[in-house]
């Protein structure tokens, strides 16, 4: 019996309902694998930041701190929400719990393991990307609907870095699907048992990385929550509940990331001996690691700055990715 | 369109309480405003009802960041009024706790000017812990970690205590491989040497103009320094000279304070062994005989962030008026001119590179 099957064969079931009982299961175990990462990981950040800055990190709740994180969202979930008097209520309150589900959403549709392919769409890849191009546009919605002049400067850096990025990086992903032959991400996976696309394409791989940060907001990227500027960016009067979504919002993203690099440049699932999801999320890992040390050493960009970044150096280079690629492996 | 925002006085990097007001159009500041005066604790007027050397905690807390040097401006002041000669070895001393005051002060300011321009705290956290070891060594020289109201009139609490001289020299040698470590880190880093340069600059005829002083005054390539120029204790005895940039940007107040340090280091070094024998120990309070011989007198000194004069109207036991000029307050005020028709986000370099102290600016 398929793993993807389990729910259905257990309730025996068929049909329509077994793949709708079939879905829900697996939308609930991948909720669950995000929320594990973020947590583990908003802990791990911590103390790797802290190991760095030289600092011991959270030691009391916990062994080695690690209920801290629990902690804090205790106490954050137990205060008082206080949405501002000039907030658009509906944009300010729906904006994160949408950003939230999307995120979720797009892990799903995303390919864990070759067992583990609930959804695989034959254009998988755009839908990602075009579902994925959203998330600057909501945050300019939450930004701009919260009534609060950092915020909204920061809804606007929003749109000016989605112009910085987004180009590059849907040219890295044509020479992505070109290099594969196809925009299917399990397709993606399997052209890489030989060798992964970070070394076919390298400069493919280090614009999709740029991108993928300025994506995420992760320094030297986080231009839009800029805290020594802006306060908190579009963040600033988010309180309480919805800014623990926020902070799971954050990693879950981060998640998504590391998820989407490891997948299209670092062959996926593909690994000797263990088994494929084990080695996508020790991919995973290694990629958010390397990020997070990244927000520890570097000092943020300008938003201007960033702008000319991206259309004096990623696109140029993603270009020439692509005519590359296009060159060497399929012309 | 031009919109204004409003920066603290509670802002993660405006250093305290500072509040600025700032029109932006788009990302571009057209006016700058400070607002000052949310930590106005009347220091000037509270001296007046106590005894001279009831002061120097008050004094103190006017450059939490730098307490030593104002503890020495005003000691030296009153030692002015009262016509008192400081001990030979007690000016060694002060020169040797000055300058080691100077390197941790500069180095608070370097974790903090990397934080405004987007460093998340790593930076900040290394300075913080090598300044930690810089006022251990202040704390055995003073007794006390962070105020040490280590000044008397004529010379200090206490003589340095033995071992003062090994224990500094590591200390120092330390410090200065971290110098060169952050100059390596920072500068290599392209993101934040273009933060830096090119950034609030102010020319060398407007800074005279404006009055700043310090590195501030040094960056813009004017080579005043109160320590060389009106030279007081032992300067003119040891080997050193103002650090100048002329760029008069961000970067180059950057580098005037990094060079700073390392002078700072060496002139620790060569008093530390130049430092004569003999007898450190101040007058004790109670001591104070009620005569001051000169009923008005002015000093100044150089602080870490600029020059502090102090004028003084000298009554017999306390001071009748104390006027002080403090650095920052008057830094600050070039702030508005050097920031205008920069990006909202260079707001901050600039601060940082001001090395504002509220409680110096707010007195």
């Amino acid at each position: 019996m398929p793993i993807t099957s389990i729910v259905s064969g257990y309730l025996h079931l068929s049909g329509t309902l077994a793949t709708a009982a079939d879905t829900i299961a697996y939308a609930v175990a991948i909720s669950i694998l995000i929320v594990a990462f973020d947590y583990v990981f908003g802990w791990l950040e911590r103390k790797t930041i802290a190991k760095i800055q030289k600092r011991h990190g959270p030691t009391y709740a916990g062994k080695y701190g690690i209920l801290q994180n629990m902690a804090d969202f205790v106490k954050l979930l137990s205060k008082e929400h206080v949405a501002p008097k000039r907030a658009d209520g509906l944009l300010f309150l729906s904006t994160i719990p949408i950003m939230l589900a999307l995120t979720i959403f797009l892990v799903f549709l995303l390919p864990l393991a070759p067992t583990l392919l609930e959804t695989n769409l034959g254009f998988g890849l755009l839908v990602v990307f075009v579902l994925l191009s959203f998330m600057p546009l909501i945050i300019f919605a939450n930004g701009f609907g919260s009534g609060n002049k950092f915020a909204a400067i920061s809804a606007q850096r929003s749109v000016v870095m989605l112009l910085s990025y987004e180009i590059p990086l849907i040219f890295v992903i044509a020479s992505v699907g070109a290099l594969a032959g196809s925009y299917n991400l399990a397709s993606v996976v399997n052209a890489q048992s030989q060798w992964w696309f970070a070394l076919l394409m390298p400069i493919g791989f280090v614009v999709f990385f740029v991108a993928m940060l300025a994506e995420l907001e992760r320094p030297p990227f986080d231009i839009r929550e800029a805290d020594n500027e802006l306060i908190a960016g579009w963040l600033t009067d988010v309180s309480a509940p919805y800014y623990v979504l926020a902070l799971f919002l954050d990693y879950s993203r981060m998640f998504l990331g590391s998820l989407l690099i490891a997948i299209l440049f670092f062959g996926g699932w593909s690994g000797p001996l263990l088994p494929p999801v084990v080695w996508l999320l020790i991919k995973v890992f290694v990629i958010s690691f390397f990020i997070m040390v990244i927000r520890a050493t570097m000092v943020r960009m300008r938003i201007d700055r960033l702008l000319r970044f991206g259309w004096t150096w990623l696109l140029p280079l993603s270009l020439i990715n692509l005519i590359l690629t296009y060159l060497v492996f399929i012309g | 369109m031009v919109t204004r925002i409003n920066i603290g006085p509670v802002h993660p990097s405006t250093h305290g309480v500072l509040r600025l007001v700032a029109d932006v159009d788009g990302d571009t500041v057209v006016n700058l405003e400070p607002h000052i005066g949310f930590l106005h604790r009347g220091v000037e007027k509270l001296v007046e009802t106590r005894m001279y050397m009831q002061n120097p905690p008050y004094m103190e807390k006017l450059d939490y960041i730098a307490p030593m040097s104002y503890d020495d401006a005003y000691v030296a002041t009153v030692e002015k009024a009262m016509g008192v000669e400081v001990k030979e070895r007690a000016m060694w001393v002060r020169t040797v706790l000055l300058e080691l005051q100077r390197i941790a002060s500069h180095l608070l300011w370097l974790g903090t000017m990397a934080n405004d321009v987007g460093q998340f705290f790593t930076v900040f956290m290394w300075a913080f812990t090598d300044r930690d070891m810089v006022m251990r060594l202040l704390e055995e020289a003073s007794g006390a970690r962070m105020f040490y109201v280590n000044m008397r009139i004529g010379g200090l609490i206490r003589d340095l205590p033995p071992g003062f001289g090994e224990k500094a020299g590591e200390v120092l040698a330390y410090i200065e491989k971290r110098i060169k470590k952050y100059e390596n880190f920072l500068e290599k880093d392209p993101l934040f040497t273009e933060r830096m340069k090119g950034i609030g600059v102010l020319s060398r005829e407007r800074a005279i103009e404006l009055g700043v002083t310090g590195p501030v005054l040094r960056g813009s390539g004017v080579g005043y320094d109160v320590r060389k120029n009106n030279a007081y204790y032992v300067y003119d005895k040891l080997n050193f000279r103002p650090q100048t940039r002329s760029d008069g940007d961000c970067f180059a107040r950057y580098k005037v304070r990094m060079l700073e340090m390392a002078e700072s280091i060496r002139l620790v070094r060569e008093a530390l062994a130049k430092m004569p024998e003999g007898d450190a120990l101040g007058m004790p309070i109670k001591l104070i005989l009620p005569s001051a011989k000169n009923r008005m007198v002015s000093l100044s000194r150089e602080t870490p962030r600029g020059e502090c004069l102090m004028y003084m109207v000298a009554d017999s036991q306390k001071p009748y008026r104390l006027s002080i000029r403090a650095p920052t307050f008057i830094n600050l005020a070039a702030m508005p001119e050097i920031s205008r028709g920069c990006r909202t986000a260079d707001i901050f370099a600039i601060s940082g590179s001001l090395d504002l102290v509220m409680g110096d600016v707010d007195r």
